[in-house]
């Protein structure tokens, strides 16, 4: 590895120059600069998220914890690893492969729970009485709300 | 040591390209725009859903269990004050207990109440806001789509509030401000004077208990220094300007290269340096020697550290990892006291605890880092505003934002854990009356007579 700065004759000059300090292997480095990250950061937080080896049990830990019918723990779980949903299974670092598996079924999980519901909720929304008949008034959240008395206390 | 050199030779360390100004707006933004978001969901929740001809039953039985005077909302002085006062003394009684079982180390204890109270707050409160709109827009949902949206939603939120670690930073930022609107709006329910004491008595009661040598949250701050130990509160952390202070970078940089120092410094703190560069001379020396890992250790940290003191979890595991150098954004931090609130209402009383914090300060990572009760009190004093008309709502916004920024000015003045909440709530009644009184007055009469829209 170069570790002497370009066109400086080592021997010479090797006492009065201020030299790049033998620890920074990369060519980009050069005095009290610090070298560029790698650019595999697993979460969507960057440097600023989970380490690479904590990441794959908590990307497996979410996606068994959404099976109790905490579909939102998918989303979080898609989210947080964005990055590596991103990259094609074919191009990602080797990083990733632990992890991937997990957030790939979670994707799928929430889209389909996503799915279900959109449909289920738009149907009765657009449907309404017509569709559903009386049962639909017994079913919208506003009547059971005043049916129960939940929205008594704050007025 | 390393540490002294690289202190001595702050004015050129800014790294290339970004100067001190460049993040120190950065800094303050990310603290005001929170802050806002807060004030503004609050002010449009209090507008679409509080209907001010019909007292809430909310006031009824406060008026009630005060012994009250006339029934129906009518709310006067005396059951205003007995109010504030009764919750004041319930606050402080609890930051007392809250401090007794930080000193008992009862951590889970703390952990599990704070779990608590944030599900119950996002769930209760949030179930009941959300029905509200759903009511008053109309918005024909049904109830299954509801049953297993509320509890999913609430628990995601409950979960990235309290673990910050295991979700995205804006997630976690997001519930923790959803958590602050849902208290703020509930809040606003109480009658107008006596949210109006209720604001001064917290103010006051901020400056006692976090600047008074007895006072709860000194104490808990103090046990918390001591001890180098994190108190387990619901506290909103900005996003570090840089990312150099990531916990990630700061692992991979201890493999690659050990024993750097960190040229990259938060702005406060060069701020700090910068104003009291005269104070650190004489305990710069003292703090060189103290190179290890007590990167903790407040009593030994530089004086330009000392605005906040709140230790995160990743610091001790960077710690463990064996890090040598005393890298400079390394403070100590306590992080701010947890307020639970009572309700002033017996028959409810017990049912919710909501944790709040009070104060502001500078994190493990150099962000600032403000209170959730702050948060809450700012938005309650808007939301106050709002029910009056948008007229107090700028004034009051600006006069907070304002005591936000003299706060924060203060805090690189005198580098001690401060309270946020007595200098905007007072600059923010201050404005509410000179409007409602003067500004309205001048107002209307331009408007009428043409003068100027």
């Amino acid at each position: 590895m170069e570790t002497r700065v370009a066109g400086v004759p080592e021997d010479e000059e090797s006492g009065l120059l201020p030299r790049p300090s033998a620890a920074g292997r990369r060519p980009s480095s050069r005095g009290p600069r610090l070298p560029h990250p790698p650019a595999t950061w697993a979460t969507v937080d960057g440097p600023l998220g989970l380490p690479l080896e904590d990441a794959e049990g908590h990307a497996r830990r979410f996606f068994l914890w959404g099976f109790a019918c905490l579909p939102f723990l998918w989303a979080i779980n898609c989210c947080y690893f964005w990055p590596v949903l991103r990259s094609s299974a074919a191009s990602s670092p080797s990083a990733f492969a632990p992890i991937r598996p997990y957030v790939v079924r979670s994707a799928i999980g929430f889209t389909i729970f996503s799915v279900v519901l959109i449909t289920w909720a738009t149907t009765f929304i657009v449907g309404g009485e017509q569709l559903f008949g009386p049962v639909w008034n017994d079913l919208v959240m506003y009547n059971v709300a005043d049916k129960l008395g939940i929205t008594g206390f704050m007025g | 040591m390393a540490d002294a050199a690289a202190a001595a030779a702050v004015p050129g360390d800014a790294p290339a390209g970004t100067t001190v100004l460049d993040s120190l707006g950065e800094d303050i933004t990310r603290i005001v725009y929170p802050v806002s978001a807060c004030m503004l969901l609050v002010v449009l929740l209090v507008s679409l859903l509080s209907s001010p001809s019909s007292p809430s039953p909310l006031s009824a039985s406060i008026a009630a269990a005060t012994g009250g005077v006339s029934g129906g909302g009518d709310d006067d002085i005396p059951t205003a004050l007995i109010t504030a006062l009764t919750f004041v003394v319930a606050v402080t009684a609890a930051t007392f207990l809250l401090a007794l079982l930080f000193y008992l180390r009862c951590t889970p204890c703390l952990r599990a109440y704070l779990g608590f109270s944030a599900l119950a707050v996002l769930l209760v409160l949030g179930g009941q806001v959300a029905l509200l709109l759903l009511s008053r827009l109309r918005f024909p949902l049904d109830a299954v789509s509801f049953a297993l949206l509320l509890p999913n939603a609430a628990g995601a939120l409950a979960l990235a509030a309290l673990a910050p670690a295991s979700v995205p930073i804006a997630l976690h930022q997001a519930a923790l401000v959803a958590v602050a609107v849902l208290t703020a709006f509930w809040f606003t329910l109480l009658p107008e004077w006596t949210t109006w004491a209720l604001l001064v008595a917290m103010a006051i009661y901020d400056l006692a208990a976090v600047l008074l040598p007895g006072g709860p949250l000194r104490v808990l701050l103090e046990l918390a220094i001591q001890r180098n130990e994190e108190i387990p509160a619901l506290v909103y952390e900005a996003r570090p300007v840089d990312p150099r202070h990531g916990r990630n970078w700061r692992l991979w940089r201890e493999g690659t290269q050990p024993g750097a120092d960190l040229d990259a410094r938060s702005t406060v703190e060069v701020i700090g340096e910068v104003l009291g560069r005269n104070l650190d001379a004489n305990s710069g020396n003292s703090s060189s020697s103290h190179d290890n890992e007590a990167d903790g250790d407040v009593s030994n940290s530089r004086p330009r550290v000392t605005l906040v003191a709140a230790f995160s979890s990743s610091d001790s595991t960077v710690a463990q990892a064996g890090e040598v150098s005393a890298l400079p954004e390394h403070r100590v931090a306590v992080a701010e006291m947890s307020v639970p609130l009572i309700q002033p209402r017996p028959q409810r009383s017990g049912e919710e605890a909501v944790e709040d914090e009070d104060g502001i300060g500078l994190s493990s990572s150099g962000a600032i880092k403000l209170g959730l009760g702050d948060f809450i009190f700012y938005s309650v004093l808007v939301g106050r505003a709002a029910m009056y008309d948008y007229m107090t709502v700028y004034a009051c916004y600006l006069a907070i934002i304002a005591g936000l920024g003299i706060t924060l000015l203060l805090l690189a003045f005198f580098r001690k854990a401060l309270p946020a909440l007595p200098v905007s709530i007072a600059l923010g009644v201050v404005f509410y009356v000179l409007t409602r009184t003067l500004l309205e007055e001048f107002v209307v009469q331009c408007s009428t007579n043409l003068l100027m829209f």
